[in-house]
């Protein structure tokens, strides 16, 4: 594979991871327990926010071209649990404010809202993330092992990986114990949850802080690659890219979570890119966003389970020599009705 | 009035004591000083023309309704400040007027999902495992099944609870609620929309967990099924109580005959 290949193949591999981390913490909150976080992006931009500023050097140490706050030149591992804390505060604080009282569709729209105004906001506070320009120049964990470049990405791609397998099975093991079951009877009831006992304000806000932790995390991987972080990179239509893809998966299945991150940000968006130009240079661009909003509608409309629906549980049958429960009033439950 | 004593307020002894309720909705009490007592065993039955305001009174005492005024008290404890989850660890339960199974949970998961004390209904106990939960869900399985085939629903156990028939998600929340070990079960028109052979199966399914000791408050219009079940009734119109006593007693009232012919 010639190296330029390569750069490119790696680059799939890391967004690949990320974007597959992205679906499993929304995947979680609204698949799972049915959280419209229509604010998700902010969490994954926060996380690559907080991770680029811990990662680089005071602002005067670049001669002072860019703002920042921080500025602690901490390494690798703390970059990454630095943005999942801080993604956990913001989402603790954003989820106080808005899971508290509102219903949930008020609650989508606060979301979308908080989204955007977070993005006018950084962009204009220029002192906090260096404005609309964002931050750049961001070090590479591995910058320090002077290794070849391309070493060096193939070590990030085993990085993500990494990262992506840790909070697959953290979703996994989630989604399928005692506990996912709860959040799951919120998702379909929560006057109901509440009455066997779910503290459901509880339970929903406990999610938002999850899913905001595990979306600033992956916001961290991807800053250490890419080495740069600005507004333009989470506009609120990039929520619904997420949202698109964990509909189209399969909402409730992680497994379905991740073929959306693969189909719709990485392959949809990657094929895109070899289209030849036509007519407006802005307009493949922009058809984009209308396939994926006519994506979202036709799964929505032909097939809400997604591609690989939420699994039914089915549990093991007895064991051998369970006592045979009272059948007494067995039979008159039919829908055809028997009589007594 | 006869049959007073019967539901005589008595904080000492009632299970389930409510004293001069009141619940305004913009200019409308709906419920306008209600007090009465539910006494542990038996299944009080709480009767009343349309917009009594007999389902806004369940809402109270199952935390759902804030009230305007007065208390709740279970157990001897005031509850009227807790939440719904808090009243229901409490072991005061409630079924709905619409159906609310968890449609796209399996019979099974519905019944789970009310368990109690399952060490992996956390998050941290999610992360631990299934060998720190997978011991205690054996054992929840087995009992909800033992439910299932009591309620001779053992055959819907894996179908979605959304696919049910009406009467069957009706049993699915009695069970759903059984699952919680409730001391009070609140019952809201159980048999409503239901088809008259179901209901009259639900009827006994409710009069074998009295007999067993269950205590419930249930709201119910067919009057035939309050005759069965239910001693003493409490009789609501316009948000205040106009009568209580024994069903046979509470019929011949004049005031609950008007209720009833004007509601």
């Amino acid at each position: 594979m010639s190296s330029g290949l390569q750069f490119y193949v790696t680059t799939l591999l890391v967004y690949a991871c990320v974007d597959m981390m992205a679906c499993w913490a929304l995947n979680l909150q609204y698949g799972v327990t049915g959280l419209l976080n229509f604010a998700f992006i902010l969490f994954q931009a926060a996380g690559a926010y907080t991770a680029a500023v811990l990662a680089l050097p005071l602002q005067t140490a670049n001669g002072g071209f860019q703002q920042y706050i921080l500025g602690l030149g901490l390494p690798f591992p703390w970059t990454v649990l630095g943005a999942g804390l801080a993604g956990g505060v913001l989402a603790l604080a954003i989820g106080l404010i808005s899971l508290r009282k509102l219903r949930t569709d008020y609650e989508a729209v606060v979301m979308l809202v908080v989204s955007i105004i977070a993005t006018t906001a950084v962009s204009n506070f220029v002192p906090l993330f260096n404005g609309s320009a964002g931050v750049s120049l961001v070090p590479n964990p591995f910058d320090g092992l002077n290794v070849d470049p391309l070493v060096e990405t193939w070590l990030y791609v085993g990085l993500a990986a990494v990262a992506a397998l840790l909070t697959f099975a953290f979703a996994q093991r989630v989604t399928n114990s005692p506990f996912g079951r709860s959040l799951r009877a919120v998702r379909e009831n929560e006057a109901a949850a509440a009455a066997v006992g779910k503290n459901v304000a509880r339970l929903r806000l406990l999610m938002f802080v999850v899913g905001g932790v595990i979306a600033a995390m992956s916001g961290g991987v991807l800053v250490g690659f890419i080495g740069l972080w600005a507004p333009s990179a989470w506009l609120y239509p990039e929520t619904l890219v997420i949202f698109a893809a964990v509909i189209i998966g399969g909402r409730g299945n992680n497994v379905g979570a991740a073929v959306g991150a693969l189909l719709v940000p990485v392959a949809f968006n990657e094929a895109t890119r070899f289209l030849p130009q036509v007519g407006n240079p802005a307009l493949i661009d922009a058809l984009q966003w209308v396939v994926i909003a006519l994506l979202i509608l036709a799964f929505l409309w032909f097939r809400p389970q997604g591609i690989v629906p939420e699994r039914r549980r089915v549990f093991p049958a007895a064991r051998p020599g369970a006592n045979p429960a009272d059948r007494r009033v067995a039979e008159s439950m039919a829908p055809s009705g028997g009589s007594r | 009035m006869a049959g007073e004593e019967l539901v005589a307020r008595d904080p000492t002894t009632a299970l389930l004591s409510v004293h001069d309720l009141h619940c305004a909705f913009g200019g409308l009490n709906a419920v306008d000083g209600v007090s009465f007592d539910v006494q542990t065993g038996g299944i009080t039955g709480l009767i009343g023309p349309n917009g009594a305001g007999k389902t806004t009174a369940l809402g109270i005492i199952a935390g759902a309704t804030a009230p305007t005024g007065g208390t709740v008290s279970f157990d001897g404890r005031d509850i009227t400040r807790l939440a719904v989850h808090e009243r229901a660890r409490l072991g005061l339960t409630r079924t709905f007027q619409l159906s609310s199974e968890f449609p796209r949970l399996t019979v099974l998961e519905n019944l789970l999902a009310a368990e109690r004390d399952q060490p992996g209904d956390s998050l941290w106990g999610a992360v631990l495992g299934r060998r720190h939960w997978g011991a205690a869900e054996r054992e929840y399985v087995e009992r909800a099944r033992d439910l299932l085939a009591r309620f001779g629903m053992d055959g819907k156990e894996s179908e979605y609870a959304g696919n049910l028939s009406g009467g069957q998600k009706r049993l699915v929340e009695i069970m759903r609620a059984l699952m919680t070990r409730p001391r009070l079960l609140l019952l809201d028109e159980p048999m409503a929309g239901v088809h008259p052979n179901l209901a009259q199966s639900i009827a006994s399914y409710l009069e074998e967990l009295r007999d067993n000791g269950l205590t419930m408050l249930m709201i119910e219009h067919e009057l035939s099924i309050v005759d069965r079940l239910c001693d003493p009734v409490v009789v609501m119109a316009q948000g205040r109580i106009i009568a209580r006593g024994r069903m046979a007693e509470v019929r011949h009232h004049e005031q609950v005959l008007e209720a009833y012919l004007v509601g």
